[in-house]
């Protein structure tokens, strides 16, 4: 109780050090909470951005692409090199190396060869998600016991079987971690490659807004992005605790 | 042995086919060039390109050292101080969660182009990730042995640079081996999105004048930097783990 009158405490105190500093501050670069809340307004009201819907569903549809692709990827290489020995021995370091690259370095690759459009932003966020869906994989089948699996095949379990009611339910935990952090990391991927270059999606208004001095659309504009950032996260949490109790 | 045989062949035939695939026209030479051309363009744009990675390495660097050295202080202050865990853990997981891409043309607008606003944001990619391992591991030390320690008379210091310090080495090192590649993609960002100088400048301004084989050359080469910056790190983190026993 005492803790969480703190944080409130520390919050309230937050935004009012944001206002005194943003009212001290050139209205350029300065935006108090008090100016926020009437750009917020304008913005949902469609009033400073008629197209944000638009770009939204754009925005959506860009991570959505990115993700699934993400996923379908990451599951395969990672399967393919966790359950070859000698393939994961060869390939996983090699992976493990390649993410240690700043994935931002192949982006202006990227924005060349699929141009501005939502094209290159969906590679990004690809190539984003898809590194930690992989060594998720690759990590989980390290979990499983492998004598379970030798127990199950001696009484005559097939490999769906093996792979349904063993392997499956131990790698989980970690699985379902990985496929979480992904989706992130592609709407993170998505959210940079808009705002690097691009020409729609909701990167672009926000860019916009920089460009031309709109501050306060701006920071109106991040905090609808923030919404669809946290709430990518809550519905990837939700599934994480689903999954879990299933194993359990 | 068989394994880095095995390694160096799936580059060798990596680069085969995709040198196949330029010449066979499957990809446009326009967008994808051959290795054979991003060869020669990686000795053109040599002398430029290694000032603009010593550049960003310049910034990565000074980045780097400000993330580690205050995120591991904040990640022992706030892992150490019960209340002040409880109060600011949420906050620090939220800015640690939260794409700080969204607050980097505010960075610009605030500090400009150049140096500092690269450093800054930098630093902001680096000091979250280490400050909440560090965090981590200061409040998972064994609770028996400050306990143990307390009641051998230890001062708080000695509490400190004792029991509390030498357990969380493992950990400071992890965030020290994560922190490095934040640091890194920080300071690039900025470059592409508001830099004079630098690799992420180079890169951006490549792709906009449609100059392939030099973008491939340096999009190469600043990847070789941060794999031999990665494994060296991991290497030291061996040398010392082992050295630690």
């Amino acid at each position: 109780m005492k803790v969480l009158g703190l944080r409130l405490a520390l919050l309230v105190l937050l935004v009012a050090a944001w206002e005194i500093a943003g009212r001290t501050m050139n209205p350029l670069l300065g935006v108090p909470p008090s100016a926020v809340l009437p750009a917020l307004r304008d913005l949902l009201l469609l009033r400073s951005y008629p197209d944000l819907p638009a770009s939204l569903a754009l925005t959506v549809r860009e991570i959505a692409t990115a993700y699934a692709l993400a996923v379908a990827a990451g599951l395969g290489c990672g399967f393919m090199l966790g359950m070859h020995r000698l393939v994961g021995r060869v390939w996983g370091p090699m992976l493990a190396a390649l993410y240690a690259v700043p994935a931002v370095v192949w982006y202006p690759s990227l924005m060349l060869f699929f141009g501005l459009d939502a094209a290159s932003k969906i590679a990004f966020g690809f190539l984003l998600g898809f590194f930690p869906v992989a060594l998720a994989v690759l990590a989980g089948i390290r979990q499983v016991n492998p004598q379970l699996v030798v127990v199950a095949r001696a009484y005559g379990a097939g490999t769906v079987t093996v792979f349904r009611r063993v392997m499956l339910p131990a790698m989980m935990f970690t699985l379902v971690g990985g496929l979480r952090t992904g989706l992130a990391l592609c709407v993170i991927g998505v959210i940079v490659g808009e705002i690097l270059g691009s020409k729609a999606g909701i990167g672009a208004l926000i860019n916009h807004a920089y460009g031309l001095l709109r501050t306060g659309d701006y920071v109106a504009l991040v905090l609808v992005t923030l919404i669809l950032v946290v709430g990518s996260d809550v519905l990837a949490s939700t599934v994480e605790r689903r999954a879990r109790r299933w194993t359990e | 042995m068989t394994v880095k045989a095995l390694q160096l062949v799936t580059v060798l035939v990596a680069l085969a086919l995709w040198e196949l695939a330029a010449r066979l026209n499957w990809v446009d030479p326009l967008f994808v060039p051959a290795p054979s051309a991003v060869a020669p363009a990686l000795v053109q744009i040599g002398g430029g390109a290694l000032a603009g990675l010593a550049d960003t390495l310049g910034k990565t660097a000074l980045a780097y050292v400000l993330s580690v050295v205050l995120g591991v202080a904040a990640g022992i202050a706030v892992g150490s101080v019960r209340l002040l865990r409880d109060v600011l853990s949420p906050y620090v997981i939220a800015l640690y969660g939260i794409p700080k891409i969204l607050v980097l043309p505010w960075i610009v607008l605030l500090l400009g182009y150049g140096t500092t606003p690269a450093v800054f944001y930098g630093t902001l990619h680096g000091f979250f990730p280490i400050m909440v391992l560090v965090m981590g591991a200061v409040r998972d030390v064994d609770r028996t042995l400050v306990t143990v320690a307390r009641s051998l008379g230890a001062s708080t210091w000695q509490l400190y640079y004792k029991v509390l310090l030498p357990a969380i080495v493992p950990s400071v090192l992890a965030g020290m081996r994560l922190g490095i590649v934040f640091c890194l993609l920080g300071v690039l960002v900025v470059e592409m999105f508001a830099g004079l100088r630098g690799m992420g400048h180079l890169l951006s301004s490549f792709a906009n004048g449609f100059q392939a084989p030099e973008l491939f050359a340096a999009t190469a080469l600043v990847s070789a930097a941060s794999i031999v910056i990665v494994l060296a790190l991991d290497h030291l983190n061996e040398k010392l783990s082992s050295w630690r026993g």
